[in-house]
């Protein structure tokens, strides 16, 4: 088996270039990294490698050469494609047994002894065995990734190309997923393009292609890379001079610092680039609010909620506080019944079982919640915008929803938007995005109408590193200067550390429920959060 | 071809179907139609609600009422009320037609003297007034004659023999055409989105990214909907045959052969408007717009093809409906099978029709995204 | 709250308008489809090809046959025997055949009784009704009998008995009926599959104000249809009569779409997915079409499928529109068909408003 010749290849989309003349090679068994910030032409190159776009130049995979997707017909067989959005090529309606033996058939898969055995690893991986008869609809998010993954890994290709794969998965999964990509590189040679939000992920793979713009800005190794910008990083200095950009934990500048060096990461690719292009996102300024709220501290009280599916129990007598000024978040691995218990709190679900006080006052019904709903914001996993909008429009109409004067409305819109990083893409249509650009509007319509409470479901799943630094800075300043509560589900580890208060759930139970220093302090060993994570997941 | 993947298709395509309950539309739709149409549409004007106004109130008149009252056509009810306020129950819809027998009716009649019957029909609906007039002109010669038996010489009878259709049964003429809708409608319906809800939902991405052929794609999605919907034919042919006892002269194996070709042809269009349309709604909404109204107008049931002028004709001419139709019509009344040119000739046309539809179709289909 | 309603209102129609192919296939079916149904289609004897075998010398027959003209009738065509004619009958060349036999012209002029033997395709029942009846009348009016008895026959409202007009009204409303139903349920159920729906419901407003402006967005776009159809077509081209208020006609539509908007919104909210919208949208509209009374009588009808007809708010909506064309009804005569359309509409909301209109 060959190498993969990438040679000047061109994307455009109507009239917009999305890659300009991106050339590069990989060898066998080699995993080959793509990161670069949202909307930056990873997965146009990918779509283009795949055979499934048209695109110029030409690229050299196994003795095939093609210049278009008819050309690239031969080797489809040895190609696979995991395109990005979560469940996307998945059916509602057929369970996870189906959908291997779907993918399995049209993929020519010999169903034999050999696959069997694979099939089962890859299902107990994945963590689905137990889900076999589920049906995709049912699944969670995360489940959804996994056994797209999975599908794809079926056929043994000798390419296989990965956009996003990890989002939304939970990180014992993504462990997992990578041990089995690598069995699969060293046993079949074959080359593996992923591309990921999660750093850590990133720093595991052979070599790392940092994209901007359309163009590959820089490659090399994870460590090579890092070291390129250990001279700009610093440790977090909050009154730093102009052409600095702070973060929760770091500063970057081109300029030196009078600031001691900090160990860099990926990440920080991402902010020194962003330095280097003139691009430094704007500092995020939340101006005190009007109306002062008092009152009970309390935002919102859960007592023994449970909810069932059937026999099924999704969530299992959990108790909640929620207070004004907390940040509390929510963990768990797929399926623990993270949104189920956010779908309750907010009524999209029945309540099966127990208690529920917001605001002080008992829901029963849908009367009671209507008066409160002025005061929640709410970002689901799927990312619910209307398809045939822009992006301003959606915002301008969840505004009139809410009630909010248009002028007010327009320049809170103008302020997220610089804040998030996507004024750029104000006129265009969601279907057009990346996922993680998408993300962001979510995030900017819970936040319009200034919440009291705030329910945020993996609202950073898919967002690149900068939006993901501002969005949290603008979460910290929220919490601060409005006294607002959050509650937040995430699998970016490094994001619990963030908050006050963490709740990890295990299968529709609550398991931990507890500061992160007093977590730290339970487990002495553990050198990062995920370390913690794992400790309740053995 | 690699059957396989056919295989696979067709089973993930069949699992989707009985889960949706789509599986219910496929086998509830074409007999409901059935039956509501076999059993609804009456072209044969009958019960007409009928006013009569006897100013009269003689003999003679009262057997000219009672004429109307033993009509399966007329539902008849006699009032006293004024001329006017009948014409304003027409205008309300609370009667189709009246009919005015004038004062001295009887005397002038024994008299010899010329004497006239009001009638006013509501003739909103053009063809429902006209037939009205004609029956009521019916019944009252009929009842001249039998008063005066000397009155009927001289003229010239009718004497109507019905081809094809002796009874002038209305299922007889309406039930094959009825086929002729449903198994339009009801397979475009399914095909139209099987495509499109890929495109709409992102799973197209397994057809664009695997090494799946266009010619097995569609092959895969089309043979779950000709497979189901051929037991529709057999089905269907229950019901005309059974439920509104509609003869069968023809041969079984040329209407079987011929519902093949239909149903090819029609989940051809549907799979067409799948494949040029980008969003589900779309396709919903010109398939129902291209086949439930043209599927009912060029059927037959409501007036003869050759009657058309103008653009229907046209329009009656590309679609299919009209030859599939003739056939119908034949091997369910008329029984001349393949000896007739003109059954041969269409049914060739139908053979070609689906035959092109389905080469448009894999013309038309991309295999890449936009 | 109006604010939110227009709002939600301009939203749908931006939606609408973005998608040019749904405004294309709309504006189709709004003009070309109620055009040819209005100019081609024709129940009344029209062309229709008479097929004739005159085993006469002449005479009567040809006196027959002169008065089978235009437009009614096809310039009769002369048939050897009885057994070609009957074969054009089958071919559908010929629909009603006329055979003078050798005896009929004697038989008339003796004054016997005289049968004229007429072959009727029954395949084609109405036209072979009202074509008969013609020809009975023609063959009445050439015996020259005088009957004494006089039918002083008027049709009212349409005295031609003009189908055109009557058959692009057909075809307007079913249209209406259709569009209706589907555009709103895919609003709704495209909301549900997206996600949409879930954060309009958490919208600090009233969800049943949401659905009555989805459900309005589309009422409007089907009205914009009725005026192009009417002003185009339905009047444009046919030189429909309107005998009674024009705005009579606008409100009772408004009230009828807004009804049938119901039934969409209830197809969604018992659906999962565009796919079964189609389905339950069919196996609700074909019955509500064809049975309304639009293209066949109602009261010739089965009488359970009669009763049937009372929950279809197109009966009411039919009944009440050839009232205003055609009868010319007034205002105050017309409330039984607002009163119909309202009270089915009204179930529809309410059950749409409790499967899908609130939170737990």
């Amino acid at each position: 088996m060959g190498t993969l010749k990438i040679d000047r290849v061109t994307v455009r989309h109507k009239e917009k270039v999305s890659i300009k003349n991106v050339s590069f090679e990989a060898e066998k068994g080699e995993i080959i990294g793509f990161i670069g910030a949202d909307g930056a032409g990873k997965s146009s190159l990918m779509h283009a490698i795949a055979g499934v776009i048209a695109f110029e130049g030409e690229v050299r995979f196994d003795q095939h050469a093609y210049r278009s997707p008819k050309e690239a017909e031969g080797v489809k067989s040895l190609i696979s494609l995991m395109p990005q959005g979560i469940g996307l090529v998945l059916y509602d309606l057929l369970t996870v047994d189906e959908h291997l033996r779907f993918f399995a058939d049209i993929r020519n898969v010999p169903q034999d002894e050999a696959y069997h055995t694979y099939k089962t690893r890859l299902l107990k991986m994945a963590g689905l065995e137990k889900f076999r008869e589920f049906r995709a609809g049912n699944l969670s998010g995360g489940m959804m990734q996994k056994l797209s993954l999975i599908c794809s890994l079926l056929h043994r290709p000798k390419l296989l190309i990965l956009d996003e794969p990890t989002t939304g998965v939970d990180p014992m999964s993504r462990i997992e997923l990578w041990e089995i990509l690598d069995q699969i590189r060293r046993e079949e040679g074959t080359i593996a393009l992923v591309s990921t939000a999660y750093m850590e992920e990133a720093a595991r793979m052979d070599r790392v292609l940092l994209f901007d713009e359309g163009e590959i800005i820089a490659q090399g190794s994870a460590k090579e890379l890092i070291e390129s910008v250990r001279e700009m990083t610093y440790l977090r200095t909050p009154e730093a001079p102009e052409g600095t950009i702070t973060t929760l934990e770091r500063s970057y500048s081109l300029l030196p610092l009078s600031a001691e060096h900090a160990e860099p990461t990926l990440e920080s690719l991402f902010f020194v680039n962003a330095l280097r292009t003139n691009r430094a996102p704007p500092p995020v300024e939340i101006t005190r609010r009007d109306s002062e709220e008092n009152g009970n501290p309390v935002l919102m009280e859960a007592y023994s909620l449970t909810k069932m599916f059937g026999p099924f129990v999704a969530n299992d007598r959990i108790d909640l506080q929620l207070k004004r000024g907390e940040i509390v978040g929510l963990l768990g691995a797929n399926g623990a019944g993270k949104t189920t218990f956010i779908k309750m709190l907010l009524g999209l679900h029945s309540i099966d079982g127990g208690e529920l006080k917001l605001f002080g006052r008992a829901i029963r019904n849908t009367d009671d919640r209507q008066a409160l709903k002025a005061s929640i914001g709410y970002v689901s996993q799927h990312f619910a915008l209307y398809n045939d909008m822009t992006i301003r429009e959606n915002l301008l109409y969840f505004a009139a929803m809410r009630q909010i004067p248009i002028d007010t409305a327009l320049k809170r819109i103008s302020r997220y938007a610089s804040e998030l990083g996507f004024s750029n893409y104000l006129d265009s249509v969601p279907t057009e995005l990346p996922l993680g650009i998408n993300q962001r509007f979510s995030l900017a319509a819970a936040l319009l109408h200034e919440p009291a409470v705030l329910f945020l479901d993996e609202p950073t799943s898919g967002v690149d590193a900068i939006a993901r630094s501002q969005f949290w800075e603008l979460l910290s300043a929220l919490k601060e200067k409005w006294g607002i509560a959050i509650l937040i589900t995430t699998h970016y580890m490094s994001e619990a550390e963030f908050c006050d208060r963490v709740v990890l759930l295990r299968e529709g139970g609550k398991v931990a429920d507890d500061t992160v220093a007093n977590l730290y302090a339970l487990h002495p060993d553990a050198r990062t959060f995920e370390d913690i994570f794992r400790e309740y997941y053995r | 071809m690699k059957i396989g993947v056919i295989k696979a298709y067709i089973l993930k395509e069949l699992t989707e179907l009985v889960r949706s309950r789509f599986i219910i539309m496929v086998y509830l739709m074409p007999s409901m139609i059935l039956f509501l149409f076999g059993y609804g549409i009456r072209m044969e004007v009958t019960h007409a609600r009928t006013l009569i106004l006897d100013n009269d109130q003689s003999p003679i008149s009262h057997q000219l009422v009672s004429k109307f009252e033993h009509s399966k056509y007329f539902d008849v009810t006699l009032s006293s009320v004024s001329e006017d306020e009948a014409l304003r129950r027409i205008k309300r819809g609370e009667s189709d037609l009246i009919i005015i027998i004038p004062e001295s009716f009887e005397k002038r009649l024994l008299h010899a003297q010329p004497t006239q019957i009001g009638v006013y029909v509501d003739a909103a609906f053009p063809s429902r007034g006209v037939t009205m007039e004609n029956y009521v002109k019916g019944v009252v010669l009929d009842a001249a004659s039998s008063v005066a038996p000397g009155l009927a010489k001289g003229i010239i009878q009718i004497n109507q023999r019905s081809l094809f259709n002796q009874a002038m049964r209305d299922e007889d003429a309406i039930v094959p055409g009825l086929i002729g809708l449903v198994l339009l409608v009801a397979p475009a319906i399914l095909a139209a989105l099987l495509i499109v809800k890929e495109k709409e939902r992102g799973t197209m991405f397994n057809f664009y990214a695997s090494p799946v052929a266009k010619a097995e794609f569609l092959s895969a999605k089309m043979i779950p909907v000709f497979l189901l919907h051929s037991v529709n034919i057999f089905i269907v042919f229950l019901w005309a045959v059974y439920l509104f006892e509609v003869p069968f002269r023809g041969s079984f194996l040329l209407y079987w052969i011929a519902s093949e070709f239909y149903i090819i042809i029609s989940l051809s269009i549907g799979m067409l408007i799948s494949i040029i349309t980008r969003t589900q709604i779309v396709a919903v909404v010109l398939t129902v717009i291209i086949t439930i109204i043209p599927g009912f107008l060029y059927s037959g049931i409501i007036m003869p093809i050759s009657s058309m002028i103008g653009m229907s004709r046209v329009e009656a001419h590309i679609f299919p409906v009209m030859y599939y139709n003739h056939i119908l019509y034949d091997v369910f009344l008329v029984g001349e099978g393949l000896a007739s040119a003109k059954t041969q000739g269409y049914l060739a046309i139908l053979a070609l029709y689906g035959a092109g539809l389905l080469t448009l179709g894999s013309l038309l289909l991309r295999k890449e995204l936009k | 709250m109006t604010k939110i309603f227009w709002a939600i209102v301009g939203k749908e129609l931006i939606a609408f308008i973005r998608s040019w192919q749904l405004v294309f296939v709309v504006l189709y079916a709004f003009s070309v489809e109620v055009y040819i149904a209005g100019s081609g289609i024709e129940i009344n004897p029209r062309n229709v090809a008479v097929g004739y075998v005159d085993l006469t010398g002449g005479g009567m027959s040809q006196k027959i046959l002169t008065r089978l003209h235009a437009p009614e009738f096809l310039p009769p065509k002369r048939f050897d025997s009885q057994q070609q004619l009957s074969r054009a009958i089958f071919n559908k060349e010929i629909i009603i055949g006329i055979v003078f036999n050798a005896d009929f012209e004697k038989n008339w002029r003796g004054g016997k009784r005289t049968q004229l033997d007429v072959l009727v395709d029954a395949t084609a029942a109405s036209q072979a009704y009202t074509t008969l009846g013609y020809l009975q009348n023609i063959v009445l009016d050439l015996s020259g009998v005088n009957l004494l008895l006089e039918i002083a026959s008027h049709k009212l409202f349409n005295p031609n008995a003009d189908n055109h007009t009557f058959m692009a009204l057909t075809e307007m409303l079913s249209i209406i009926t259709m569009l209706t139903v589907i555009l709103t349920a895919v609003v709704f159920v495209r909301e549900k599959e997206q996600g949409t729906w879930d954060i309009m419901l958490l919208m600090p407003v009233d969800p049943k104000l949401i659905i009555l402006a989805k459900s309005f967005s589309q009422v409007i776009i089907v009205m914009v249809g009725i005026v192009i159809s009417l002003g185009f077509v339905v009047f444009g081209m046919f030189e429909t009569p309107m005998n009674g208020s024009f705005a009579a006609f606008m409100v009772l539509s408004f009230f009828y779409v807004f009804a049938t908007a119901g039934i969409g919104l209830f197809i969604a909210a018992v659906a999962r997915d565009v796919m079964q919208v189609a389905q339950l949208s069919i196996i609700i509209m074909m019955p509500m079409i064809f049975l309304s009374g639009a293209w066949t009588p109602i009261h010739a009808m089965h009488p359970l499928l009669q009763l049937l007809s009372y929950a279809s708010p197109l009966r009411y909506y039919i009944e009440g529109s050839e009232s205003i064309f055609y009868r010319g009804t007034q205002w105050g005569d017309l409330w039984p068909y607002f009163l119909g359309v309202t009270a089915v509409g009204g179930v529809m909301y309410a059950m749409g408003f409790r499967k899908i209109g609130r939170l737990f």
